[in-house]
């Protein structure tokens, strides 16, 4: 779907393999929604670092802290999503006291299957209630499988009980038309076979309440008329051209290779996504985590026609 | 320092780094590096790329040795030897190697906790390679080893997963959940039981009852695991501190990956294990900075367009210079990058950079070229 039709959504889960961008693009997704007048809350999940610090500039904590009017961010860690779990769960404040001062139910809850997800899942849901867009720097590819898959398996592995009602809710909310995924690759081979697999075992899993958005980052389309790129591959071949002269020649050559990969990435992820991928070029994403962020909600913007000076936080 | 001479009294090479930076290309190339110099060798290896796998007659993920072909390379006179992990089966494989009888293993292997945790338990494809690492190590057949490790978000994950099943078995804690009845301690006996059945009321508020008693369960039945895996993770662990065991840490020329090479060198030397040295994939070489296509390749350009008008020749210098530039802005941020992690990795063995080929790795030839890169006789120190 189109970035105005992903930002329709509630909960928008920006994934992809480690080092394509999905922390860059998942903010500037936030960015772009709170532009559009919705309330916005952009959130990381358990990590150790948080991007956001350098990207807003301080260090969210576990509940939202105002960037700009509509604009929120958080970090939902484990301590915090264990004490909102707890919290909706237990109908006595006494009870969630009594379970995180006991250091062996603290261990237990850590250590059994599907605790930790069901949590984190939990939070984001809240999150839903409390905003008109919940957009969700997931964990990689595989993880974000994993978390997602903990729906399916915790109404296998939770016969009855707080747990197993939590996960039916969510279960709901996740795979409704509410909730949004996007993956974010870059025209590399082995990052778009990731993207293919992760988005098949997805929908395998029914895991899509729509159609996920495809960004393709670092998007070069190919410039070469078929004149120059034969001229090129003379000079490539004539193994006399050396020194700097081929240094020249592996240059073109080198983004030449870029640009196809783009045009073979992009056509392999229409196959699958049913439509082509959003494509950014590279100096959008560059530059600093704020630079990188600003250039991409910048691009991003135009899709649903707000001008960069219309952005708030840039 | 030599690098063939490091390669030569090296037993076991193990190549950490984040995913997407040529770990398992550099793997393949010190493998074939061994073989060529007269060795035999086992490359165990997580994910290759699919044309080198198919390039070297690795079809599956069959959990055995393959030995490579190596006649298109006449100068090897070693053999190569390669096995593909695949973490699921052989998560299996060890809950029965380590169960005591069949009865235990066919429990937990049943066990509905178990199914999920085998796919969702952190680190248990990490779990795996060191698994298979100790068998082959341990088989005697083979002269050098080479680990490419899966890409792990966290350090040192698979080096710590061993020990992190024996530290979930051997908790405290989950005694008490087990055997809240237990009364022979020397503190007695209402303090034990007194806390198991708080912590029993509150589990089972969370979590619910039913799931509880599947989980106590589960455990009970894990817990005859913990010598196997006990003595396995003390015997990879002597395995990664022998004196021919090195660690070599595999980057890219990228933000991530140079963090997280900067941090695998940190731990690897808090823990004192063998830092064999710091590879840096995948460097884009750019030495000219006028960036004047029309003087370096104006007159070949000309004389090669034969058909071509001269429009095309001028539209393609123009573009060579503008690429030109890139490629050079490109690597100069990669050497400021790199060298971040040069001065991180003070003391940690040798330091050898490997420029990108022209061409993909995806052959004996192109293995063996990305090996004549790395291994040079004079290779920096750090």
């Amino acid at each position: 779907m189109s970035v105005r039709e992903l930002l329709d959504g509630r909960l928008v889960m920006v994934t992809g393999k480690g080092g394509t961008g999905k922390t860059t693009y998942a903010a500037a997704l936030a960015v772009v929604g709170a532009a559009q007048g919705q309330r916005t809350v952009f959130c990381e999940i358990d990590t150790q670092r948080p991007s956001a610090a350098a990207i807003f500039g301080e260090p969210p904590p576990f509940e939202p802290v105002a960037i700009t009017d509509k604009l929120h961010v958080c970090n939902i860690h484990w301590d915090g999503a264990l004490v909102a779990y707890l919290t909706r769960m237990l109908p006595l404040r006494r009870l969630v006291k009594a379970v995180l001062e006991n250091q062996v139910v603290q261990r237990v809850l850590d250590a059994a299957p599907g605790t930790r997800e069901v949590a984190f899942l939990s939070r984001i849901g809240q999150l839903v209630e409390q905003y008109d867009l919940v957009v969700v720097d997931m964990p990689a590819s595989g993880h974000a499988f994993s978390m997602l898959d903990i729906l399916r398996s915790a109404l296998d592995l939770f016969q009855s009980g707080p747990v197993r009602k939590r996960a039916i809710e969510l279960k709901e909310l996740f795979g409704s038309e509410a909730a949004r995924l996007a993956f974010v690759a870059i025209p590399e081979e082995m990052v778009v076979n990731e993207t293919i697999e992760t988005h098949d075992r997805m929908q395998k899993a029914d895991m899509f309440g729509g159609n996920p958005t495809c960004f393709l980052n670092r998007a070069t389309l190919p410039s070469l008329s078929d004149d120059e790129r034969t001229l090129l591959k003379r000079l490539w071949e004539n193994e006399a051209i050396d020194g700097i002269g081929r240094e020249y020649v592996r240059a073109g050559l080198w983004e030449d290779r870029l640009e196809q990969a783009t045009a073979e990435s992009s056509e392999r992820l229409e196959g699958v996504f049913g439509e082509p991928p959003v494509m950014v070029p590279p100096a959008a994403a560059g530059g600093v985590p704020r630079q990188a962020v600003a250039g991409v909600a910048v691009h991003l913007a135009r899709q649903v026609g707000i001008a960069r000076r219309d952005l708030p936080w840039i | 320092m030599d690098l063939n001479a490091w390669l030569d009294s090296t037993n076991l090479v193990v190549c950490v780094g984040s995913g997407g930076v040529g770990k398992t290309t550099t793997s393949a190339a010190i493998g074939l590096r061994g073989a060529v110099r007269g060795r035999k060798v086992m490359v165990l290896t997580i994910d290759p790329a699919k044309r080198l796998a198919n390039s070297l007659g690795l079809k599956r993920f069959s959990g055995e040795g393959q030995q490579i072909d190596l006649s298109a390379l006449p100068e090897a006179k070693g053999e190569l030897w390669a096995m593909m992990l695949d973490s699921k089966s052989t998560f299996d494989n060890v809950i029965a190697r380590v169960s005591p009888n069949e009865e235990v293993r066919d429990r937990i292997l049943n066990n509905r906790l178990y199914r999920v945790m085998a796919d969702t338990f952190a680190g248990s494809q990490e779990y795996m390679a060191t698994e298979k690492l100790y068998d082959i190590v341990h088989s005697g057949e083979f002269d050098l080893v080479v680990l490419d490790t899966p890409p792990v978000k966290n350090a040192l994950d698979f080096l710590e997963s061993p020990g992190r099943i024996v530290d979930f078995l051997d908790e405290r804690v989950f005694g008490w959940l087990l055997e809240p009845e237990d009364s022979r301690g020397l503190f007695g006996m209402r303090i034990i039981s007194g806390a198991g059945g708080v912590v029993f009321k509150l589990l089972g508020l969370v979590m619910g009852a039913e799931f509880l008693n599947d989980f106590k369960e589960f455990l009970s039945d894990f817990k005859e695991l913990y010598d196997g895996f006990r003595q396995r993770h003390d015997a990879v662990m002597a395995l990664f501190n022998r004196e021919d065991t090195q660690f070599v840490t595999v980057c890219a020329p990228t933000e991530s990956s140079v963090d997280v090479a900067s941090f695998f060198q940190d731990e690897l030397g808090a823990r004192e294990l063998p830092r064999g040295g710091v590879v840096v994939n995948q460097i884009h070489r750019c030495e000219d900075a006028s960036h004047d296509a029309e003087g370096a390749l104006g007159a070949p350009a000309r004389e090669m367009a034969g058909d071509l008008d001269e429009k095309t020749v001028k539209r393609l210098l123009a573009r060579l210079g503008m690429a030109h530039r890139r490629l050079r802005e490109l690597s100069e941020a990669e050497h400021a990058m790199v060298e971040r992690v040069r001065r991180h990795a003070r003391g940690g063995g040798f330091y050898q950079e490997v420029p990108r080929l022209d061409d993909e790795v995806n052959d004996l030839k192109s293995l063996n070229l990305v090996g004549e890169n790395l291994f040079v006789e004079n290779a920096e120190e750090l």
